[in-house]
């Protein structure tokens, strides 16, 4: 079982100057603080690092373990945006696009370290595996302990895709739009059905209670 | 509203369509005003389903990552810097001004720079201008401390005036040096800084507040975070792990010792009161109420009976004694009380 590094240091270092970023963007629209980011506004820089860093590594390091190959990926994915500036396409939801950007770069980066047949074998079943939660209210009986056990196993049971989906859908709260793009679906709803049709198989462990 | 793809009606919704509903999920997750207005109102007409909509809420919010990675603090940087220094090799970025390319990486450098020299430094230039300052001159320190049931009223030698609550303590030097003045506290004060050049400082365990002239509350009672708030003028707060707020009027920051802070307005008088003998109560659970009122009148408290997990208690006093607060919200309460000089006993 992995350890669960969350509750340990919640205390995440903030420059200076971040806290005025934080509240001149916190309430503008995805679309704006790309466009600010776009003209070169190095406050909209800060503040797309500061939101967005955390996420992007433990998103990242579904991919990979080697933490510095997530890190450079990061590294390289702001670099080629910054450089860019100027001349980048419109975006409304930053999140997923650079999910999809990080996802891309970790991608090839580890395709040029290793073998594809590599990647796509032996790497692909660890990816995105889910932790069930302390946070059991779902669950009914008194063993809770056996009963979460279960649901995380079933829950590891299901195809990398759909553990990335549910993830991606509740962990990081992507809209099905977002994910369809980051999962190359062409059609929205095909996110929604890989996630119905997971969840579907395990009705039977979150049975509501029938007094 | 809702992208309902399903198009069931949500009072036939079964659990996987509540689990695979954008919104519901949105309101589990991130609840807003928009989004519990509705689900609460649902709520309440659908009482059927809450046991439904209570299990997949469970669910969603019990997944989470199993590799749950995090950036350490010196990757944060590292990371950050990096991508800044990746700015100076980059060919130049389009704009409209040539010099503009100039004047970014020159930022740039500068950002990096700033960021290096702020956070590694700063503080202990800080921490050691303010010593040299100290030893300088041989200050003498004054130390006062108030315990439970106590509070008091200080003025300082360049005029401010502190109202220093019960079981609190403050330190200041008897004469502020030329450059500084600087007091450090324990508990809760409510400071009146009169205005000058030289910059007020206010220590506390885990940050300084700078001000110049203002009013303004400070509560480090409770260990694990402090409370700022600014009834007028401007302060600046620093945290020992860099960050910086200011504040402005009727805003109030609190710290967390983990280093996450957020900003509020705040209830002056609820606030602010006690330094004018108001004793207020909102909302306060049985606890809280027990804590507030011995460290008020510097009593022990001894509680016997159950108390209704959603007992809570609102409600005001001005200069009043202990004996008549007891019964006011032995009134409203249901509680009966008995005082034995500095015990008391409360019983359901």
């Amino acid at each position: 079982m992995n350890k669960n590094p969350k509750e340990q240091s919640n205390s995440i270092f903030i420059p200076p100057n971040h806290l005025e970023t934080f509240k001149v963007f916190e309430k503008k629209a995805d679309c704006d603080i790309w466009e600010a980011f776009n003209k070169g506004d190095e406050m909209a820089f800060n503040y797309l690092y500061r939101i967005y860093v955390q996420d992007l590594y433990r998103f990242g390091c579904q991919y990979s373990r080697d933490y510095s190959l997530v890190k450079d990926s990061i590294q390289n994915l702001f670099i080629y945006l910054r450089k860019k500036r100027g001349e980048l396409n419109e975006v409304t939801h930053i999140k997923g696009y650079l999910f999809r950007s990080l996802q891309r770069e970790i991608i090839k980066n580890i395709k040029a370290n290793a073998s594809i047949e590599d990647f796509e074998d032996n790497f692909l079943e660890s990816h995105f595996q889910i932790e069930v939660s302390p946070e059991v209210s779902f669950i009914q009986n008194e063993s809770n302990d056996a009963r979460k056990k279960q649901v995380q196993l079933a829950l590891n049971q299901l195809t990398t895709k759909q553990r990335k989906a549910i993830l991606l859908f509740y962990e990081e709260e992507l809209s099905y739009k977002e994910i369809a793009e980051i999962m190359n679906f062409s059609e929205t709803k095909t996110a929604r059905k890989l996630i119905y049709r997971a969840l579907s198989k395990l009705k039977e462990f979150v049975k509501p209670t029938r007094n | 509203m809702s992208k309902n793809i399903s198009q069931k009606k949500y009072e036939d919704y079964e659990l996987e369509d509540f689990l695979t509903d954008e919104f519901f999920t949105q309101w589990v997750k991130s609840p807003n005003e928009n989004n519990s207005h509705f689900w609460e109102k649902w709520l309440n007409s659908n009482h059927k389903k809450s046991d439904l909509v209570r299990k997949a809420a469970g669910f969603i919010r019990s997944i989470q990552y199993q590799e749950n990675a995090e950036l350490s603090n010196e990757d944060y940087i590292e990371v950050f810097e990096n991508i800044l220094k990746g700015d100076l090799s980059a060919t130049p970025i389009k704009s409209k001004n040539s010099n503009s390319t100039k004047w970014y990486s020159f930022f740039s450098i500068r950002w990096a720079a700033a960021i290096v020299l702020i956070v590694f430094c700063s503080w202990a230039l800080f921490e050691s201008k303010i010593y040299s300052d100290g030893e300088a001159s041989e200050v003498v320190w004054v130390t006062k401390v108030n315990a439970a049931g106590k509070k008091t009223i200080i003025h300082l030698s360049d005029g401010t005036s502190i109202h220093l609550n019960s079981n609190s303590k403050i330190s200041y030097p008897e004469n502020f040096s030329d450059s500084l003045r600087i007091v450090s506290i324990e508990g809760e004060a409510f400071f009146d800084v009169i205005k000058e050049e030289r910059p007020f400082i206010v220590e506390l365990q885990n940050a300084k507040i700078e001000v110049l002239g203002t009013t303004f509350n400070v509560n480090n009672t409770n260990e694990d975070k402090v409370e700022i708030a600014l009834v007028s003028g401007k302060v600046k707060v620093n945290d020992n792990i860099g960050n910086q707020i200011m504040l402005a009027p009727t805003e109030m920051i609190v710290l967390e010792k983990n280093g996450q802070f957020s900003k509020k307005k705040f209830d002056l008088r609820s606030i602010t009161g006690w330094k004018d003998k108001y004793l207020i109560f909102t909302e306060d659970d049985f606890d809280t109420v027990i804590q507030k009122i011995e460290r008020w009148y510097g009593v022990d408290i001894t509680a016997a009976g159950e108390f209704k997990e959603h007992w809570a208690y609102t409600g005001q006093y001005h200069d009043e004694s202990l004996e008549n607060v007891l019964e006011g919200i032995a009134q409203t309460s249901k509680i009966s009380y008995s005082i034995n000089g500095k015990k008391v006993e409360i019983t359901k």
